[in-house]
C-alpha cells in the first residue's frame, strides 16, 4: 500500500506542477479572450430564452400585471455609464463579474427545477436551454477563478448576493410565467454586465487599442 | 370710406370662423394615438426615440415624450426634441443610464384632448445600432500573378471600440459593376479583408457594415470601387480539368470500341472462308465425329460398298416403267437420275433410286383405297375421259433396284394393277397369245390406271417387252399404249380376241395378273376374278427368286417353286382365290406400313419366269 500511495504521490506532484506551468504559460489575453467568448455565449442563450418565454405571454398582460421590479443583484454597485465603467480598475471589474456570476448559481438551480413544471408549449426546449445556461455559467466561473489568481488581490473578493426570491413561483399559470420571465430578464442583464466587463478587460490586457 | 372699412372689417370678422371652419372640412376631434416606432443608440452612450403621430384631429397637436426610469417613479420629459429631427427625442449622455429600464410614453395633445401612446420598455444596451464603417478603401494587389482585392475600413467615429466599450464585428459585400447579386463575406473583428476569388477583370464595388456583439446591423457604407485588370486563370485547376476531360473522352471511345468489337474484328480480320462442299457440315466437323461427316458427304446414289454378290442386288419389289415412244421422247430431255435424286432428297430416304415413287403424293390414301376396292368389286367404269384428265396428278411409277434390306423399314406397297382380260384367254398360251395378253394387260392396265387416276395410286404396270426401260404411265403414253395395243390387237388377228379387249378395256372391270415373264421379255398374264380378299395359300408370290439377266425379276411362290401357271382345272379356284388376294391398294396410310423385306402379295405384281 505504501508503494501504491508513493507512486500516486509521485505522479500527483509533477501533474500539479505541469498544470501550474501550463496555466501560467497561457497568456492572460488568451484567458480573457476565452472568458469573453464564454460570457458572450451565456448572454446570447439568456436572450433567446427570454424571447421564448415572452412569446407565450401577451404583451399587455406582461406590462399591466404587477411584477417585482428589483433584481436580487441590484444591491451590487455597478457602473451606470461608460465613463464610470472605464474608470473601474481591472481587478474590481473582475470581482464584480465573479460576484454576479456567483449570485446566479442558486437561482439557476431554481429555474431549472421550475422549468420542468412550466406550463409552456416549448417547455422541453426551455428546460434544455436552462441546463445549458447552468453549464456555461459553471465553466465561466471556473475560468474566472483562474483569472482571479492573475489579476491581483482585489479580484478575489466576491460580494455575496443571496437570492431571496424563494422557491415560490406562484399559484396560477400567469403568475408563474411572469415570475419566471422577470427572473430571466434579470439574468439577461447581469450576463450582459459580465460580458461587458470581461470585454473591457480583454481590450485593456492586449495593450493595443487598435486591436480591440 | 371709413364706413366701408368698418363694414369690411366686420364682414371679415364674421367670416373668419366660417372660413376656418370650412378649411377643416370636418369636425374637430382629439388627436389620434401616436406610436413609438423605435429607439436606437449608436454608441451605447446616447439614444434617440422616434414616434409616429396619429391624426391631429384637425387642430394643432403637440407631442411630448415622457419617461420614467426603472427604479424611481419620477417622470421626466424629453430633454431634446430637435437634435434628432421631427417627432424624435434625443437623450444625451447625461440623461442616458445603461442597464436601466426606461419606460417611455408619447402624448399627443390638442385643444380638444390628448392621446397616450403605448409605453415602451427600453434598455439602452439592447438597442445599439452603430453607424456604418468609415474610410472604406479598396486596393488591387497581386499575388504570384493573380490579382486580388484588399479592403480596409475604420469603425464608425462615435463607437468607442478602442477602450473595449463596444465590440464590433464587420461584414462586407462585393460585386462587379454590371452584376446584380452581391457576394458577402464575414470579416469578424478585423478591419481588413482580402478578396481572392475574382472571377474576371472589371470594375468591382465593395460595401462594409458592422454590428455590435449584441445589437443591430448598421447600414451599408458608401460604395467603394476598384478596377481589376483582365486576367486568364491558367493554373493547376485548368490542367486538372483538361486531363479529366480527355480521360473521360478516352473512356467513352474505348467503351464504344468495346461495344463494336465484333464489327471491328470482322473488318480488320475477315473470317477465313470455310469449305463449300455439298453436304459438308461444319458443326459435325467441330464435334469431331468423322463417321457422321463422311456419311453426310456420301452421295446418296453413289454406291458405298461394291457388291459382288447377287444377294445384295436382289430387290424386294420392283417398280416397273412402261416406256412409250412419246415417253422416250419426253425422257430424253430429262435426266432420270436427277429426278430420282431429287425425289430422294425430298423424302430424305436412304434407299436409292426410289425417286418419285417415294413421294407422299404418290402414295395411296384411304380414299383411293376405298375407290379401288369398290372398283375391284365389280363396278363398271365409264369415266375414262375424266380419269384420264385426272391422270395429270399422278406422276409415274418406275422400276428400280432396291436392296433387300430396307433401313427405314418403310414398305413401298404398291397396289398392283390388274387389267381385265377376257376369260377365255386363260389356258396355255403361245407367244402370240402371250403377246396379245400382254398387250391386253397393258391396255387394261392403262385403262385401269386411268380409272384410278383420281385416287392417286401407284400402279405397277407390267412391261410387255421393254422391261429394262423405265416405265411411265402418263396420259399420252396411255393413249399411245392403248392405241398401240389396239392396233396390235387388231393387227394380230387373234381368233379369240374379239374387239372385246378394246371395247372391254374402258368398261369392264376384269383384272389380270402376271403369269410369268418368258425369256423373250414377254409378260404372261392371266385373268383375275375380282372379289373379296382371300388369301391364297398356295399361290403366294412374294419371294423373289432371282434376278435374271437384263434386270428380270423372278418371283417364286412361297410354298413351292413353280414357274407355271396352274392348269385350267384349277382355274376357278385359282381365279377365285387369286382374285381375292391380288387386290389393289393395300397401303395402309401415307407413311406406308412396315414389311420386312417381303412384298405383300396383294400389292405386288407378280412376275414369273
Amino acid at each position: 500500500m505504501a508503494r501504491h500511495t508513493g507512486t500516486f504521490g509521485s505522479k500527483l506532484l509533477p501533474t500539479v506542477l505541469y498544470m501550474v506551468a501550463a496555466c501560467s504559460a497561457i497568456p492572460i489575453t488568451d484567458l480573457l479572450d476565452r472568458a469573453s467568448q464564454r460570457s458572450d455565449q451565456l448572454h446570447s442563450l439568456s436572450t433567446t430564452l427570454t424571447q421564448d418565454l415572452d412569446s407565450h405571454l401577451p404583451l399587455t398582460v406582461r406590462l399591466t400585471l404587477p411584477r417585482p421590479s428589483v433584481c436580487h443583484t441590484a444591491s451590487l454597485q455597478t457602473p451606470n455609464d461608460k465613463e464610470q465603467a472605464l474608470q473601474v480598475p481591472e481587478s474590481d471589474l473582475l470581482s464584480l463579474a465573479r460576484s454576479l456570476l456567483q449570485a446566479w448559481e442558486d437561482p439557476l438551480v431554481f429555474l431549472s427545477t421550475s422549468a420542468n413544471f412550466l406550463p409552456h408549449p416549448a417547455q422541453n426546449a426551455i428546460s434544455n436551454k436552462i441546463q445549458e445556461l447552468r453549464d456555461h455559467s459553471k465553466s465561466l466561473g471556473d475560468g474566472l477563478n483562474i483569472l482571479s489568481g492573475k489579476m491581483g488581490p482585489g479580484a478575489r473578493t466576491i460580494s455575496m448576493l443571496p437570492y431571496t426570491g424563494g422557491n415560490d413561483v406562484g399559484q396560477d399559470t400567469i403568475s408563474q410565467l411572469i415570475n419566471l420571465n422577470f427572473l430571466l430578464s434579470c439574468f439577461r442583464r447581469d450576463s450582459h454586465k459580465i460580458d461587458s466587463f470581461l470585454k473591457i478587460l480583454r481590450c485593456r490586457a492586449t495593450g493595443l487599442p487598435q486591436m480591440c | 370710406m371709413r364706413n366701408v372699412f368698418e363694414v369690411m372689417l366686420l364682414l371679415l370678422l364674421l367670416l373668419l370662423p366660417l372660413v376656418t371652419a370650412h378649411a377643416g372640412g370636418q369636425p374637430n376631434s382629439p388627436p389620434g394615438k401616436p406610436v413609438l416606432t423605435s429607439c436606437r443608440s449608436p454608441e451605447k452612450e446616447t439614444f434617440t426615440c422616434w414616434w409616429k403621430p396619429g391624426s391631429d384631429g384637425g387642430l394643432s397637436t403637440k407631442h411630448s415624450l415622457f419617461y420614467r426610469k426603472e427604479s424611481s417613479d419620477a417622470v421626466h420629459e424629453c430633454p431634446d426634441y430637435r437634435t434628432a429631427g421631427e417627432n424624435s427625442c434625443f437623450f444625451n449622455k447625461n440623461n442616458t443610464a445603461i442597464w436601466v429600464n426606461y419606460n417611455i410614453t408619447v402624448v399627443a395633445t390638442n385643444s380638444l384632448g390628448s392621446a397616450y401612446s403605448d409605453p415602451v420598455e427600453v434598455d439602452v444596451v439592447y438597442i445599439v445600432q452603430p453607424n456604418p464603417p468609415e474610410n472604406v478603401t479598396v486596393s488591387v494587389m497581386e499575388d504570384k500573378g493573380w490579382p486580388f482585392l484588399r479592403v480596409s475600413w475604420e469603425p464608425p467615429r462615435k463607437a468607442d471600440t478602442r477602450s473595449g466599450w463596444i465590440t464590433l464585428v464587420y461584414e462586407l459585400r462585393v460585386k462587379l459593376k454590371e452584376e446584380d447579386d452581391w457576394e458577402t463575406h464575414l470579416a469578424g473583428q478585423q478591419k481588413m479583408f482580402n478578396i481572392l476569388s475574382l472571377p474576371s477583370g472589371g470594375e468591382y464595388q465593395v460595401e462594409v457594415r458592422c454590428r455590435p456583439d449584441h445589437g443591430f446591423w448598421s447600414e451599408w457604407s458608401s460604395t467603394s470601387k476598384a478596377n481589376v485588370p483582365h486576367h486568364f486563370r491558367r493554373d493547376n485547376s485548368t490542367w486538372i480539368l483538361m486531363t479529366v476531360f480527355f480521360a473521360f473522352t478516352f473512356l467513352i471511345v474505348a467503351w464504344l470500341l468495346h461495344l463494336n468489337r465484333h464489327n471491328l474484328k470482322r473488318c480488320i480480320l475477315p473470317p477465313v472462308p470455310g469449305p463449300k462442299i455439298k453436304g459438308f457440315d461444319k458443326k459435325l466437323l467441330k464435334s469431331g465425329k468423322s463417321n457422321e461427316i463422311f456419311s453426310a458427304l456420301v452421295v446418296p446414289d453413289y454406291p458405298s460398298t461394291p457388291s459382288s454378290n447377287y444377294e445384295d442386288l436382289l430387290v424386294d419389289y420392283l417398280e416397273v416403267y412402261v416406256p412409250t415412244e412419246r415417253e422416250l421422247q419426253l425422257e430424253e430431255s430429262k435426266d432420270p437420275h436427277d429426278d430420282r435424286l431429287k425425289s430422294d432428297s425430298s423424302t430424305s430416304d436412304s434407299d436409292s433410286g426410289r425417286g418419285s415413287c417415294d413421294s407422299h403424293t404418290l402414295l395411296v390414301d384411304k380414299e383411293a383405297k376405298e375407290e379401288a376396292r369398290q372398283a375391284e368389286c365389280g363396278q363398271t367404269r365409264t369415266e375414262v375421259q375424266r380419269s384420264l384428265k385426272d391422270w395429270d396428278a399422278l406422276t409415274y411409277a418406275q422400276i428400280d433396284m432396291v436392296g433387300r434390306d430396307v433401313p427405314s423399314g418403310r414398305v413401298k406397297t404398291w397396289p398392283s394393277l390388274y387389267s381385265p382380260l377376257p376369260r377365255h384367254s386363260s389356258g396355255p398360251l403361245d407367244q402370240q397369245s402371250s403377246l396379245q395378253m400382254a398387250k391386253q394387260h397393258s391396255l387394261s392396265t392403262s385403262s385401269f390406271l386411268a380409272q384410278e387416276a383420281s385416287g392417286e395410286s401407284y400402279w405397277d404396270v407390267c412391261s410387255h417387252g421393254e422391261l429394262p426401260r423405265p416405265l411411265r404411265a402418263k396420259t399420252p403414253p396411255h393413249r399411245g399404249l392403248r392405241a398401240r395395243s389396239d392396233a396390235d390387237v387388231s393387227g394380230a388377228g387373234l381368233k379369240r380376241a374379239p374387239a372385246g379387249p378394246r371395247s372391254l378395256a374402258p368398261h369392264t372391270s376384269e383384272y389380270v395378273e402376271v403369269q410369268r415373264v418368258n425369256n423373250k421379255d414377254v409378260v404372261l398374264l392371266q385373268p383375275v376374278v375380282t372379289g373379296c380378299y382371300q388369301a391364297l395359300p398356295g399361290e403366294v408370290y412374294s419371294k423373289v427368286k432371282r434376278v435374271d439377266s437384263d434386270n428380270i425379276l423372278l418371283l417364286q411362290r412361297e410354298a413351292r417353286e413353280e414357274d407355271g401357271y396352274p392348269g385350267a382345272e384349277q382355274e376357278n379356284t385359282t381365279q377365285k382365290a387369286s382374285a381375292c388376294v391380288y387386290a389393289a391398294v393395300l397401303v395402309q396410310d401415307q407413311m406406308a406400313p412396315m414389311v420386312n423385306g417381303y412384298v405383300d402379295t396383294a400389292t405386288m405384281c407378280t412376275l414369273t419366269c
